[in-house]
């Protein structure tokens, strides 16, 4: 399928690593689609939806924010906590959305297991579907992550 | 075997050809000669070569606009007021432009290119910004995720600055980060050292710039900065102060408390300085040194959450909540400044604690993190 103009400034700027070391798409060599249609395709077999994983992480990024650092208890395994750096990091898709450079982590206290997100994870899952290319440092893989956000 | 060769001759040359064109009509029919820029009402004029950027085109005479995306069309941090000749908003403006930007004639300078004599409106604080050369002078290491960087400005040799200002670092290209990047730090420097631009930055994880910071640059090497940004300011009253940071939020209110010194200044000033373990706290001992230097001045770290075994005997609690005790427990709470740096969640929260102990809003100074 040919691409757009709009596409291909879009997959260029997911690689570009202006906004974050080594790009979105991390080294996949998959183009963004076909790794947002692999990611769907595993969420649903979870069970899931991209919106309601979105919604799980961000009330879990809302608690960890009220620790002001801290770690912060949720239900019986799940602590979370959050940290914030300077800056803004604007979203790639051609739209007026900023997130903060906030920076969530949980952790499952029986396992140990941790996984963090940022708050442009968050907002890439729930309006583009994409969880960032394989390599990419905030590359999340939704098996785990919904492993230990919905483990209370 | 000849109808192949004969074929990939062809298409070379059509390639060579097309090539060429370009290359011409990049030359000749996009060449729009000497064009003139005025900034605010003839306050600056200037006269460029046409076909760049307006970003661009502006950080070639030394006027910084604020950029973070490096002109891509995606930070939206460059916008200026156009009011002559940048013709009508581009699509890959709109998105970032509300109605009121739109009528007035706000465009991101990035995306527009200076083709006709353009007028534009910047404030007048940008007029102030300038690039220096620096050598990264000393390293330290304060915690496993913070350090001090002190830069010695090379060109031009000094800067001016007001405490609570920030700059903008560039970070060069390196291994796993192949595009330069600007981030914003706050200076920590003593004012009275005009040759010294000193930062502390907490590592941020797979930070493009914090890594080049921490993991690449090395004593001796040269860098860039542009600046000083910012309007994080201490007022010149008498009434006493609260300072509340986390982190490396510590950094303006360092600024700022030299500057005190410097002048002698003898306002009752506290400081609540919020972090979660004992591991996390640093500049304790220039703190205590502040202390000594300043009439009235009182410094409280306070940690959250000290880890099992640290033996720690200062203050425990969140800053947010130790501020509080403090507050209530004063007469003259309502009287206070408060100077506030860090999360913004932190801030928030301080600025509901301070309201509710009788201080009024627009006496809260902050710079939160975004």
């Amino acid at each position: 399928m040919k691409k757009s103009p709009q596409q291909e400034k879009l997959e260029a700027l997911l690689k570009s690593s202006k906004f974050s070391m080594c790009g979105f798409m991390g080294d996949d060599k998959r183009n963004l689609w076909e790794v947002i249609d692999t990611d769907a395709t595993a969420i649903e077999k979870l069970g899931k939806k991209q919106e309601e994983i979105a919604a799980r992480m961000q009330h879990l990024t809302d608690l960890a924010a009220s620790g002001l650092g801290d770690w912060v208890q949720v239900g019986k395994n799940l602590q979370v906590s959050a940290d914030d750096n300077r800056g803004m990091i604007p979203c790639p898709w051609p739209h007026h959305k900023r997130c903060l450079k906030r920076i969530t982590t949980a952790r499952h206290s029986a396992t140990g297991r941790t996984i963090r997100w940022s708050d442009l994870n968050i907002h890439l899952i729930k309006e583009h579907g994409f969880f960032e290319g394989r390599g990419s440092p905030f590359r999340i893989e939704p098996q785990e992550l919904v492993k230990i956000i919905f483990c209370e | 075997m000849g109808t192949t060769a004969v074929a990939i001759f062809i298409i070379s040359g059509v390639g060579a050809f097309l090539a060429t064109l370009l290359v011409f009509a990049e030359r000749v029919i996009t060449n729009y000669g000497d064009i003139e820029i005025d900034i605010n009402s003839g306050e600056k004029k200037f006269t460029v070569k046409g076909g760049g950027s307006l970003l661009e085109t502006l950080n070639a005479q030394k006027i910084f606009i604020p950029s973070a995306c490096g002109g891509r069309g995606t930070c939206a941090y460059c916008k200026v007021r156009v009011t002559e000749g940048a013709g009508s908003l581009l699509p890959t403006e709109e998105p970032y432009m509300n109605a009121q930007e739109r009528a007035e004639g706000i465009r991101l300078s990035c995306q527009v290119k200076v083709r006709n004599a353009l007028k534009i409106q910047i404030p007048e604080s940008l007029f102030a910004i300038k690039e220096y050369v620096c050598v990264c002078e000393k390293i330290t290491d304060y915690t496993y995720d913070m350090k001090q960087f002190n830069l010695k400005l090379v060109d031009p040799p000094t800067i001016k600055y007001t405490p609570g200002q920030y700059i903008q670092f560039l970070a060069p290209a390196y291994e796993g980060s192949p595009e330069e990047v600007y981030r914003a730090y706050s200076i920590s420097s003593d004012p009275a050292d005009k040759s010294t631009i000193e930062l502390i930055v907490r590592r941020v994880p797979d930070g493009i710039c914090t890594t080049y910071l921490f993991d690449h640059l090395k004593e001796g090497d040269r860098v860039k900065i542009n600046g000083p940004y910012g309007q994080f300011l201490l007022r010149d009253t008498s009434v006493p102060i609260i300072f509340i940071a986390g982190g490396s939020g510590v950094a303006p209110i360092k600024c700022m408390l030299h500057e005190m010194k410097n002048a002698g200044n003898t306002r009752k000033a506290i400081f609540f300085f919020g972090v979660r373990t004992t591991k996390d706290l640093f500049l304790i001992d220039e703190m205590k040194n502040f202390e000594k230097e300043l009439a009235h001045f009182t410094f409280v770290p306070a940690v959250s959450q000290p880890e099992e075994g640290s033996n720690w005997q200062g203050v425990t609690g969140r800053v947010t909540n130790v501020a509080e005790d403090y507050l209530k427990k004063q007469s003259d709470a309502k009287e206070y400044e408060g100077y506030l740096c860090g999360s913004p969640g932190m801030i928030d929260s301080s600025i509901r604690v301070l309201t509710a102990c009788g201080i009024p809003e627009e006496k809260i100074y902050y710079d939160k993190f975004s």
